[in-house]
């Protein structure tokens, strides 16, 4: 599948019609209001500006509450906008509930879902007024105290087969390829998931990524790691609803496993 | 004055005048006017030009130092051209500069000093332009790494110039060299507190906080039996940009899920035992006749 227009894509897939993932036309009398799972947005069309706020159901009391914290846009002229789903802006380490030894030589495929962003923008313009997670991640560090890196903390099941599963509106299916190349165990517990290379694609009523595969070449060296670019073939045909943020290579090498040294079991102070 | 002093006085004014408005001194005046002209905002374009090319390249407070550099070699070549144009000759100059030299260098021992302190911290680089530190008793932004010292700008916005020979001599804590950094929130609870519920609500407190980071993971120590309290240390980590937040955070919802969950956050208090510290201090109630009367059996006595 190439990637087509999101316009496109919205009028040739039912489920695009019927999911919040399309194209809305504003009204200025009645607020456009979106929800997926705990988030609730407001959309505003007030004096030529377009109002975005968002709260999630735990702080939520009312239908629409007062003292919402509402953002403003003054854009060229007030036309369509766009909900489209995103990955997060970070990498995410995708902690196992269960951690799993993936014996040396072999290959496994897991599932991991990860919480969709929903990306607000312009119809025409395609500029983006704001992106807001439909669920909120902690962040972590990947590295070491003197570099690495921030990413967005999940703990997931790590699951070997999505059958099933609860579908959730809020979460993209992702799955992986992880081969273990050396001759040691490979513990997998947690790994950094570089989301920001993967493209969103609508499938049936679910969201999915492209395929990821991961090749651990040993704890002191970088994995080798490919977007696809493609669902994997038992998925089926969907249908691209987001690009990736950062297509810079399909395929780059990248610490992936190695973790953080805490010297704070050592002294305190 | 008579008529003879009169006339050689105007032929001198004369003279002078020629000279002064020959056709040489005005060629000469207009090629130094020129080469100043010329050369001076050229001296600005290339130090403008490197300080910008060094600075992307490597630090900006390289590309300061290389834009300084350049600004003063420039300044010397032009220097030495106005002078060639004047028919000064140089060795003479650098003949009486070799004996200033060493007046001087026996007068400016401290600067020489600054100026060698100077190198060792663009060799060492213990901290860079913008960077946060702590010297003495000072913590600021670093403004700029020059020769002779280092400028900082304290959080009041105070300036603040320090010796290069000073910074190499004394202790220098950078905030901001790593990334992230960690928050050691000292926090006491009476003894009669569940340690064990304690803990466990302190990394609920840091696991839910916005700008505490899930790994490096929390970590809760036992750091002393105090003498009011429990002592526990909360080691939490955040970027380094929001340590503050972090700080101010995370204080706050501990006290305020301290009162929730009615964990005490004791005050130092001491108590009194007479003797055995399991029984308690014996009263002795006198009678109040007795009392009276004391003082006037003091004065018989008398």
């Amino acid at each position: 599948m190439g990637f087509t227009s999101f316009k496109k894509t919205i009028k040739k897939d039912p489920f695009m019609a019927d999911s919040i993932w399309k194209t809305y036309k504003l009204n200025s009398e009645k607020d456009l209001h979106i929800n997926i799972g705990d988030l609730h947005v407001w959309i505003r069309k007030k004096d030529e500006e377009i109002w975005v706020a968002h709260q999630y159901s735990g702080e939520l009391n009312e239908e629409e509450p007062e003292g919402l914290e509402w953002s403003r846009w003054a854009p060229k002229s007030i036309e369509e906008i766009r909900i489209a789903p995103v990955f997060q802006d970070l990498p995410v380490i995708i902690n196992s509930e269960y951690p799993l030894k993936v014996t040396k030589g072999s290959s496994i495929q897991i599932f991991s879902r990860i919480p969709v962003w929903l990306q607000i923008s312009l119809a025409n313009s395609k500029y983006v007024l704001t992106e807001i997670p439909s669920i909120k991640l902690s962040r972590t560090w990947f590295g070491s105290p003197q570099e690495g890196e921030l990413c967005y903390w999940l703990s997931t099941k790590a699951r070997r087969s999505l059958a099933g599963v609860e579908n959730k509106p809020n979460v993209i299916n992702c799955p992986i390829w992880i081969s273990n190349e050396t001759n040691e165990d490979l513990d997998f517990e947690k790994f950094c998931f570089r989301v920001e290379r993967l493209s969103v694609f609508g499938v049936k009523e679910e969201l999915w990524a492209d395929e990821t595969k991961i090749e651990y070449n040993g704890e002191e060296q970088h994995s080798d790691v490919t977007m696809t670019g493609k669902l994997p073939s038992t998925i089926g045909k969907g249908e691209l609803m987001s690009k990736p943020r950062n297509p810079v290579s399909k395929s780059f090498a990248t610490r992936t496993f190695k973790m953080f040294f805490d010297d704070a079991h050592i002294s305190a102070r | 004055m008579d008529s003879t002093s009169v006339a050689a006085d105007s032929t001198l004014f004369s003279l002078s005048q020629e000279a002064f408005f020959s056709e040489e001194f005005l060629a000469l005046s207009l090629r130094i006017a020129v080469i100043l002209a010329v050369g001076f905002p050229i001296l600005l374009i290339v130090r403008g030009w490197v300080r910008s090319f060094v600075s992307k390249k490597y630090a900006t407070h390289y590309g300061m130092l290389a834009g300084k550099v350049v600004f003063h070699v420039g300044l010397i070549i032009l220097v030495i051209t106005v002078m060639g144009q004047l028919g000064i000759s140089l060795a003479p100059l650098l003949g009486a500069a070799g004996i200033l030299g060493v007046a001087i260098g026996f007068a400016s021992q401290t600067s020489v000093s600054n100026i060698i302190s100077g190198l060792f911290l663009i060799a060492e680089q213990p901290f860079k332009v913008d960077d946060i530190i702590t010297i003495g008793t000072s913590t600021g932004f670093v403004i700029s790494i020059d020769m002779l010292s280092v400028k900082m700008r304290t959080f009041d916005n105070r300036y603040v110039r320090i010796p290069n020979e000073m910074i190499i001599k004394t202790e220098v804590i950078n905030l901001t060299k790593f990334p992230i950094r960690r928050f050691n929130a000292s926090i006491s609870v009476a003894y009669k507190e569940d340690v064990a519920k304690v803990r466990e609500v302190l990394l609920d407190v840091a696991e839910k906080n916005e700008f505490a980071l899930s790994e490096p993971e929390p970590i809760i120590v036992f750091d002393m039996f105090g003498a009011s309290s429990i002592d526990l240390l909360l080691l939490v980590w955040a970027p380094k940009d929001e340590y503050i937040k972090l700080k101010n955070s995370i204080n706050e919802e501990v006290k305020a899920r301290f009162d929730k969950e009615g964990i005490e956050i004791p005050f130092p208090h001491v108590s009194l035992y007479s003797g055995s510290a399991s029984k308690s201090i014996p009263i002795e109630i006198s009678d109040p006749k007795n009392q009276l009367s004391a003082p006037e059996n003091q004065d018989t006595k008398k």
